[in-house]
Order: C-alpha cells, then structure tokens, then sequence
C-alpha cells in the first residue's frame, strides 16, 4: 500500500494552516508606524488643545446614578485641567495634571493638594487618571500590532511607572482610526477595567469622535460608568492655565455663550 | 438609663433617616446631557445647611469639666444641636469679579441658644489676565501643605486638625498673584505679594494694631516638586519665614513637609497661682507627612508635627493645678478669683498646645462594594504627655447633594495630659449636610 500521507504533506498542512492564522490576524511588531497611527489617533479623539464639557455618571446595578458635569481645558501632550461644574456638592473643585503631576482643589479646602493618578474624585469606577487622560503617545509606546480586516489592535506599553495602567490595549477602526474599545491591564495583564467607545458625533471644526464611552470594570461587578461628552472645540490658552496659583480660577475659562 | 435610650433613638434616626434618602434618589436607565447644564451664568449662589446632633459624655474629673461647669448642675452628659448656614454668591464680569462667604450658625447646648454669623471671605477679584490677579477684602490663603496642621499658615487662622477641611474665616488683605510658567525642570514660578492691614477694627485680633504687614509667597513646580518660601514681615507681629514642598514619590504615594521660623516669639502662660509669664524666644516649628494608598483602596495619612512654640508639659501641670486649685476654692468660700485667671489665659492653652504630635488617618474607600461610602479613622497622639483622640467615623456621599457623616472621639490620658483633662472623653456626632 502506497503511503497517502507523507511527512512532507502534514509539514505542507501545517505551514498552510499556520499561513492562514497568520493572514487573518497579522501580529506585527511596533515600527514607527505603529506610533505614527497611534498619534493619529489621539488626534482623531481630540484637538492636541481643546475645551469641553462632559458628563460622568455612575450608575449602580440597581439602576442609581449620580452625575458629574466637567468643563476641561487640555494643552499640548502633558497639561490638562478639568472643573466640576455640576453636582452643588462638587462644584467648584478643580483637577489639574502636568505630566505625572495632580492636583486637586477643593473651595473648602481652600487649597490645592497633591492627588496620585490611582486615586478617585469622584468614585466609582473612574480614577483621576481616566479624567485627566492626556494623550495616550503621551504615556505609551506600542508594542506590537495585530490587524483584521476590520480593525486594529494594538498593545500598549507605559512608558515609566508613574502611568496609571501598565498595559493597555486597544482596538481602532480602520476606516475612521477612531477607537472601538480599550482594555486597560496591570503589569501582569490582569484586567482592570474595559472602556467602549460609542456613538460617533460630528462636533464642528472638523471633530469626529465617539460621543459616549461605557465603563466597566471586573473589580466593580455590575457597576457601569459612563462619559458623555457635549462638546468638545480647539482652544488654545496660555501655560499659566495650568497651575496651582490658577486652579481656583479655572471658572473664568468657560464663556458665558455656554 | 436615661442616656442609653437617648442612644437608642440617635441610631435609630440616623438609619431611619439613612434609608428613607437613598430610596427616594433618583433612579432609571436613560442618561441625557443638556446644553442648559453647563450655561454660564454671571450670578452664582450657592452654599450648605448642615444639622448636627452631638452628644457628649463629661469627664467629671477633668480640670476643663471643672473650668466650664464649676457653676451648673452636675451632669454625665451633654447633648448639642448645631445648625449652620454657609451661603456663598459671586458676580463676575469681564475681567472683575465679586465674591462673599458668609457663615452662621445656630447652637443649643445645656439648654441654652447661642448664635453667630459672619463673613467668612468677601472680596473683590481684578484678573487682567491668566498670568495676573488681584484680590482685595477678606480673604482666608491657607497656605502649607499639611494635612492636619499648617506652621507656615503666618496669615491664617489655625485650622481644626479633627476638621481639617472646615472652611476658615479669613483676613482683609490685598494680594497680588503673578505666575509665570516654562519648559524644563522649573516649570512655574509663582508670586504671592500680600499686604495685611492691622488697625482698630481691622484683623485687630492679628497683632498690634496701628501697622501695614507685608508677606511674601514664591512658589516653585521645580524637578516635579512643589516648593514654596514664604517670608513674613510687619509691626504687628514678629518677622517669620516658612518654607514648605509636596512630592509624588509615585502613583500612590506623596510626600510633604513644612518649616517655619519664628523670631522673638511671645510664649506666654501661666504658673499654678494665676501669675502670667512671659518667655520671648526664636522658635522653629516643622511638620513632615505622608499620603500613601494602596493596591486595595486603603489611604493612609501620616504626619508628624513639632510645635516649638508650644508648652512643656510642667507649664501644662501648672495650668491644670490653676483650676484644680481654684476649684477647691470655689467649693470651700465660692472664690472665683483663680477660675476667672483660668478662663482669661484658656485660649493660650487651647487646641495643641504641647510640643510633639503625631496625627494619623486610615480611610477605606468604597469597602464592600458600596459605592461612596468611606469609613475611616483618625488619631492625634501627644507624644509628649501620651494622651491622645481617636475618631472613628462613617460616610456616606451617595445621594446627589447630601452627605451624611457619623462620627465617634474617643478621648484618652492620665491626670494632667492633654487630652485627659478635657471636658469630654468621649463624643458621638452626626452630620447632615445638603449642598445647594
């Protein structure tokens, strides 16, 4: 009996199957593109420098909410401040970051103080780090890609330790480059918390981005948080913005159009 | 058995009231955004009421038991009914703005009303632009960076290290802030020019009236680092110079610390006959802290404070010995002579006033998976006498505008110790407070 099947026939299989695994997810390593494409994306998801109001709610598994309205200033990859304009109880706190720097200041308090990104200002599943995000070139360097037809899926590495999440990955769309949803990972890869991206809306002056991303997270089983933003337009504002010594003023930022 | 029903009820009001507000908040599934939610407005009015019933339980030994109850009924325990009022308002055009703090506040205790209003801060604000600002009338400044104490706070009022976030009432000042940012290492630098007017009905409870007192605060975001020299001069009170800084370690840990230096300070106290004395001496007063929190949520605040201007504690024995003594007196004849000099010097001896202290606090956010809820516990121990406060406390923010707090002090010390010989060893509040 002739041998139908040869080793050189399951070595062919074998390479044929493993080519076709490869063809429908292409891991590829990270390469200037995969930095530039992740740039494009910080872009796609915000002006390098803009105003703009959201809403955070956080909603329990019995359904309660309570909600948060935030005016933001953002500048260049490293300045950030935000102000609560909405619940009474909050009104007036302001959070600022310069790089690795927060701060928090509340009226009563009278004065600003050091926060870390693993805190929460406002609890729930959101910490300062998700409110104050800067760009994410800012913070990470793309470690590797993965593409389908569809989207792209790339892993993201913190640069230093001081980032809130060691890891992070995230997939985009390949038509808009607007991301679908983001994992965010400790060191070990476990998850802390998942962010969905949804509803993409034309803001004007050529903004095109998800107008809501869905929270959740396994260390918050059937808690779900919620951003909404409202508006979000290029704004430029001076550096001294982003100070301590200006913190109680960031009020004066919002015009009275809004 | 009186008092343990007068318990009994306290708990019972405080669920009541606990549950009743959490289910008539707000639920339901759609979540929407109105543009009319982030209008801006040129008026803004806003503020708390608060109601908090406190019941204490009197050290009838203690020498401030004797102080404040010499002459009324005996009692084991007291109860109080707070009520207070902060209402804030501002308007704001162009590049000015009006700003008013008002506080009051409404007291029932041993059977008797008291009240008090004032005007926390009211000041007019100039900002020509981001860099530049100008503040005049009554402001608090609350400079330092500790936590629970603040040695280089020269323009402020002492906070209250049990209520550390308490609101301050302010002094009428003019101040200009002038912030300059840049690229590098340093990455602001900012100017805090103040001037303190001290004249009769004006700050007179600051220092010696009939003088201009000028201070000085430049900050610097240096090498990731918050640093500020601060630098104080004036007739009204003697020369002092402060330096302060605050750092994160990393993402979960910060660091910070202050220093002060006092020249000629006036320490002035009493011996155990009623006699004032008086010691003038340079004084160097420092804190150093930390905030540490951890992978489960914990935060933990630890501070370390020497008060140099503060008393040993033989001056404290003799303050003690003062009001024992006079109270014998006052038993034996009704002489009220070394009460009164004991009531005159009080306030020197008022809150902290030893050399050493450590303050701790360990809160836990959202234990159990309950959402806003933070219980937590905080201590103030008197390294010199040993003495020292414990408060356990609960709290609860989830219902928009309103927070509720329960809290308990326990007070604990030897004859003659700080905390030994106050009114009170042990103190049950709670707290009802809805934002506006």
């Amino acid at each position: 009996m002739p041998r139908l099947i040869t080793v050189p026939m399951v070595i062919l299989a074998l390479l044929m199957t493993a080519i076709m695994v490869v063809t429908l997810t292409i891991p590829v390593h990270a390469s200037d593109d995969d930095s530039q494409l992740l740039k494009e994306i910080d872009r796609n998801l915000n002006p390098e420098s803009y105003e703009s109001y959201r809403k955070l709610i956080n909603i329990e598994p019995d359904g309660k909410k309570k909600e948060y309205v935030l005016f933001t200033v953002k500048k260049g990859t490293d300045k950030i401040a935000s102000l609560f304009i909405s619940p009474a109880s909050e009104k007036g706190r302001s959070t600022l970051r310069l790089g690795d720097n927060m701060w928090l200041y509340i009226p009563n308090v009278g004065k600003p103080i050091r926060i870390t990104s693993l805190q929460s200002v406002v609890g729930g599943v959101f910490n300062n780090a998700d409110i104050l995000q800067l760009d994410y070139t800012a913070e990470y360097n793309v470690e590797k890609r993965e593409d389908n037809e569809k989207e792209y899926l790339l892993y993201l590495k913190a640069k230093n330790r001081s980032v809130a999440y060691d890891r992070i990955k995230l997939w985009a769309n390949k038509t808009d480059k607007l991301p679908l949803k983001i994992e965010c990972l400790t060191e070990a890869n476990m998850l802390i918390k998942t962010l969905y991206f949804k509803d993409v809306k034309d803001f004007g002056d050529g903004i095109v981005r998800p107008s809501v991303i869905e929270t959740d997270s396994p260390m918050y089983k059937n808690y779900k948080s919620v951003i909404i933003f409202a508006g979000i337009k290029k704004r430029d504002v001076k550096d001294e913005v982003f100070t301590l010594t200006f913190m109680p003023n960031v009020e004066s930022l919002r015009s009275h159009g809004n | 058995m009186k008092p343990k029903k007068n318990r009994v009820f306290v708990v019972v009001l405080i669920f009541l009231l606990f549950f009743v507000l959490r289910s008539t908040s707000v639920y339901g599934e759609d979540y929407s955004f109105d543009v009319s939610e982030i209008e801006k407005k040129s008026w803004q009015f806003g503020g708390y009421a608060e109601f908090s019933p406190v019941l204490f339980k009197l050290n009838e030994e203690s020498s401030l038991y004797k102080l404040g109850f010499y002459d009324k009924d005996k009692k084991s325990n007291i109860k109080e009914y707070n009520f207070k009022v902060q209402l804030e308002g501002s308007y704001e055009k162009g590049i000015s703005k009006v700003f008013i703090r008002t506080n009051s506040e409404l007291t029932n205790s041993y059977s008797e009303w008291s009240d008090e209003t004032a005007i926390y801060e009211g000041y007019f604000s100039l900002k020509p632009s981001s860099s530049f600002r100008i503040d005049i009338g009554k402001k608090a400044l609350k400079w330092g960076k500790g936590y629970a104490w603040n040695p280089v706070a020269f323009l402020d009022r002492p906070k209250d290290p049990d209520d550390p976030e308490l609101n301050l009432e302010g002094f009428i000042v003019g101040c200009a802030d002038y912030i300059q940012s840049f690229e590098g290492v340093l990455k602001t630098l900012a100017l805090s020019s103040v001037v303190i007017p001290v004249y009769e009905d004006i700050n007179d409870d600051f220092g010696n009236i009939n003088h201009l007192n000028f201070a000085e605060k430049i900050y610097f975001l240096l090498y990731d680092t918050d640093i500020d020299l601060i630098f104080m001069t004036g007739a009204s009170i003697t020369g002092r110079y402060g330096f302060d800084f605050s750092r994160n370690i990393s993402t979960n840990l910060e660091i910070h610390g202050e220093f002060a230096y006092i020249d000629d300070y006036q320490k002035r106290y009493t011996d155990d006959y009623g006699n004032i004395r008086e010691e003038v001496d340079d004084v160097r007063n420092y804190l150093f802290g930390i905030r540490y929190l951890t992978t489960h949520d914990t935060t933990f605040i630890a501070e370390y404070l020497r008060n140099d201007a503060g008393y040993k504690q033989d001056k404290m024995k003799d303050f003690f010995s003062l009001i024992d003594t006079g109270y014998e007196d006052y038993l034996v004849d009704g002489s009220h002579s070394l009460l009164n000099k004991a009531i005159n010097i009080q306030g020197k001896y008022g809150r902290n006033p030893m050399k050493d202290y450590l303050y701790f606090r360990v809160s836990q956010k959202e234990p159990f998976d309950i959402l806003y809820f933070t219980p937590s516990v905080s201590s103030i121990f008197n390294m010199d006498d040993r003495s020292f406060s414990l408060s356990p406390e609960l709290l609860y923010n989830g219902i928009t505008n309103l927070e509720l707090r329960l809290r308990t002090s326990f007070l604990e010390g030897k004859e003659d110790t700080e905390y030994g010989e106050k009114q009170s060893d042990c103190r049950v509040e709670f707290r009802a407070r809805y934002y506006f």
